[in-house]
């Protein structure tokens, strides 16, 4: 039986909406650093806001490898849009769609698939990041539900979103075992929100702080029973690296293209600089890296597809894709020279929006001692 | 209302070459799309559904590659696709085309409108679409960029012209073959992409045999017109550019014409 290719098809139809609807404007989006909701909302329109959800529950019916594609395409265009992306599809949404009730579905899950909703994920806190141990905010049981106290930072999206997937600690003797995670709707009395961040790069992402203060939720909107809450973690956080990593190959690609494309016009001495052996070197370790980085990435990808235990290859490929995007976004700087430093280029945006990919799924260093650890020492 | 859309798949961009030795185009990593102007029909026919109910039937004849246009098809809206392939169907002009679409046509049987593009960007001869509606015996209306009103019995279009346009009254079942429009055709939706990837997507392959075509009716055998050489045509004029002062370049522009017995 003759059939598309689904990963192919989707990779072609993402990539003719990059090319025609963000490399165009990315420059101008990056410079007004606003949210972009005109190409948020076309995306809500195609529905991939739902891919890793089944068709049956208002999802698109695919899968991680099909939602990385999708992240790295976007990735080519636009960091931000395609972090605002993987934010809807997954931290965003991920626990209210497997969690939440038939209600909450109605009013929150199915109107994020939409676009009309935005869904965030807050984790972070301003004295707990690496550690997520040592968060400190609650929630308590009291008659009916919970009250929640705290205050999360580094929340993306959060200047815009309508509910927050909030992680809580339930009982701080039991450090990462007592971590679950809470439904909070905006509105909900006793949540504030910061005014945005003013960010170094992916400037069309609004990051913020959240404050929730004696917020009651009812009983329903705790999203991960009790004492599934660090597993619930380990098994987001790998899909939280594939997709990184996704964003970072992306990201690669639009450097290691840019790159090329300008080592064969550029002349100097006579000659394009691509015909010099320290630019081709350049290119050459771009290209290397680029190859390696899919491998990584689409490997731990398809292992979440399996359902395997993925957290080791996802973490590797997340750290290996990240620091080959790093480099890449480094050395387009050089290769573009003078041109590499001025804003008209796309090659300072490269370079700033790796730095989002550096600390988001984990930093490097943190990954590097999980690595080291999984490898025997 | 039951439509037909005839749809191409195409080379992406102006950048496809002739391999300088056989004549063929190059094809090999060139990305494949469907034909511009048919996106534009299959826009035009899904905003009909949207409105008046019924169903889309998506028809092309491709080699089995083509299978990604139909699978975009049916991700922009289109209910059912057919792909003709046969390696008997290889080598048609566009009169085989037409007559092997024709053919097809008539196995499907019934519609109330045909869509097609106006014009291919590879092939750009813009005789399908006439053709197909003159072997059916259909009214069809060309370069059409709205769709006024809709009954059971007739449409109402506007059709391009250079320098203006023309409101046509057009009984159905007409084809009209389309041009861009007011509206940019929508992107698929990714459900539906996924969707027409699955075994049990409603896509169906028909050959030669299927649509009750002899192979010398249709491809190569069939077609009326034959290729003798295909070729890049070679840029023998060149530009020069004169330098100097005003009066030197005038000067010397002024020999050349004379040394060229212009003047
Ligand atoms: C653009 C952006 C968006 C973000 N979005 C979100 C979001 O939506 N939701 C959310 O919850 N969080 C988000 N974060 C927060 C992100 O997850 C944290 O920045 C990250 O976990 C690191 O925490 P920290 O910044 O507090 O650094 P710290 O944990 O304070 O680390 C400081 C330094 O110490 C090192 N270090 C810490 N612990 C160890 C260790 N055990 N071994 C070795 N070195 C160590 C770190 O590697 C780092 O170099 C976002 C961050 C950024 C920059
Ligand atoms: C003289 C001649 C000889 C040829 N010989 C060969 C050959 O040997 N081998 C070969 O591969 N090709 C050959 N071709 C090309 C082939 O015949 C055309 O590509 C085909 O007939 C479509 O014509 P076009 O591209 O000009 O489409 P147009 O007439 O410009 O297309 C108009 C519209 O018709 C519809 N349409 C066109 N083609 C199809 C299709 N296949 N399926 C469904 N709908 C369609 C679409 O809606 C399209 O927008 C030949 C063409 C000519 C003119």
């Amino acid at each position: 039986m003759i059939r598309s290719n689904p990963e192919e098809l989707i990779r072609k139809t993402i990539a003719r909406f990059v090319d025609a609807e963000i490399i165009p404007v990315a420059q101008q989006l990056d410079k007004e650093g606003e949210f972009p909701r005109e190409i948020f909302q076309k995306l809500a329109q195609m529905g991939t806001f739902g891919i890793r959800y089944p068709v049956n529950k208002g999802g698109a019916g695919g899968n991680t490898t099909l939602y990385c594609i999708i992240c790295e395409e976007l990735a080519r265009g636009l960091v931000s849009v395609a972090s605002i992306t993987a934010m809807q599809c997954l931290m965003g949404t991920n626990f209210l769609f497997h969690h939440g009730t038939d209600e909450m579905r109605e009013e929150y899950f199915l109107p994020a698939m939409r676009g009309e909703k935005i869904g965030c994920f807050c984790m972070t806190e301003p004295d707990a990041g690496s550690d997520l141990g040592a968060i400190t905010t609650r929630a308590s049981e009291v008659e009916g539900g919970y009250l929640i106290n705290g205050m999360k930072t580094w929340v993306t999206d959060g200047p815009e979103a309508s509910f927050y997937t909030v992680m809580c600690q339930t009982d701080p003797k039991k450090k990462l075992r007592g971590i679950g995670y809470f439904f909070v709707p905006r509105h909900f009395p006793g949540v504030s929100v910061s005014p945005r961040f003013e960010c170094l790069g992916t400037r069309t992402t609004p990051i913020c702080e959240v404050a929730f203060r004696d917020v009651f939720i009812p009983k329903e909107y705790r999203l991960t029973p009790e004492g599934e809450g660090l597993n619930s973690f380990l098994k987001i956080i790998a899909e939280i690296r594939a997709m990184t990593a996704a964003l970072a190959v992306g990201l690669q690609r639009a450097a290691t293209d840019d790159s090329i494309k300008y080592a064969n016009e550029r002349v100097a001495s006579g000659q394009t600089i691509g015909k010099f052996q320290l630019i081709q070197a350049k290119i050459a370790n771009m290209a290397t890296n680029l190859e390696a980085s899919k491998l990584l990435t689409y490997k731990a990808a398809a292992m979440i597809d399996a359902g395997r235990d993925a957290l080791k290859e996802a973490s590797m490929a997340k750290y290996f894709a990240t620091e080959a995007a790093c480099s890449a976004a480094d050395e387009c700087t050089r290769i573009f020279a003078g041109y590499g430093y001025s804003m008209e280029y796309s090659a300072q945006r490269y370079f700033r929006d790796t730095r989002f990919l550096l600390s988001g799924g984990g930093t490097h260093e943190v990954l590097q001692s999980n690595i080291a650890r999984w490898a025997g020492v | 209302m039951n439509i037909i859309v005839l749809i191409k798949q195409v080379p992406n961009t102006s950048e496809v070459k002739l391999d300088p030795k056989t004549g063929n185009l190059i094809r090999e990593g060139v990305e494949t799309i469907i034909n511009p102007d048919d996106l534009h029909a299959l826009e035009t026919a899904v905003t009909l559904k949207e409105t008046y109910g019924g169903t889309i039937t998506v028809l092309t004849m491709g080699p089995p590659q083509a299978m990604d246009a139909l699978s975009e098809a049916i991700g922009m809206g289109a209910d059912k696709a057919i792909l003709l392939s046969d390696r008997a169907f290889s080598g048609a002009d566009t009169w085989a085309t037409s007559y092997t679409l024709g053919k097809a046509i008539q196995h499907i049987g019934d519609y109330d409108l045909i869509l097609a593009g106006r014009q291919a960007i590879d092939g750009d001869t813009a005789q399908v679409g006439p053709q197909v509606a003159d072997f059916l015996g259909l009214p069809q209306v060309t370069y059409v960029f709205d769709i006024e009103a809709v009954t059971t019995d007739y449409v109402v279009v506007k059709r391009r012209l250079e320098d203006g346009y023309e409101r046509i009254q057009c009984s159905l079942p007409a084809l009209l073959t389309v041009i861009p429009g007011a509206k940019h055709p929508r992107y698929p939706l990714v459900s539906r992409l996924l969707l027409a990837c699955r075994e049990k997507a409603p896509i169906k392959i028909w050959n030669a045999a299927d649509i009750r075509v002899t192979t010398a009716e249709i491809g190569l055998d069939g077609s009326l017109t034959q290729v003798i050489r295909t070729f890049a045509p070679k840029f023998e004029r060149q530009g020069e550019f004169l330098e100097g002062s005003t009066s030197g370049m005038v000067q010397n522009l002024i020999a050349r014409f004379k040394e060229n017995k212009l003047i």
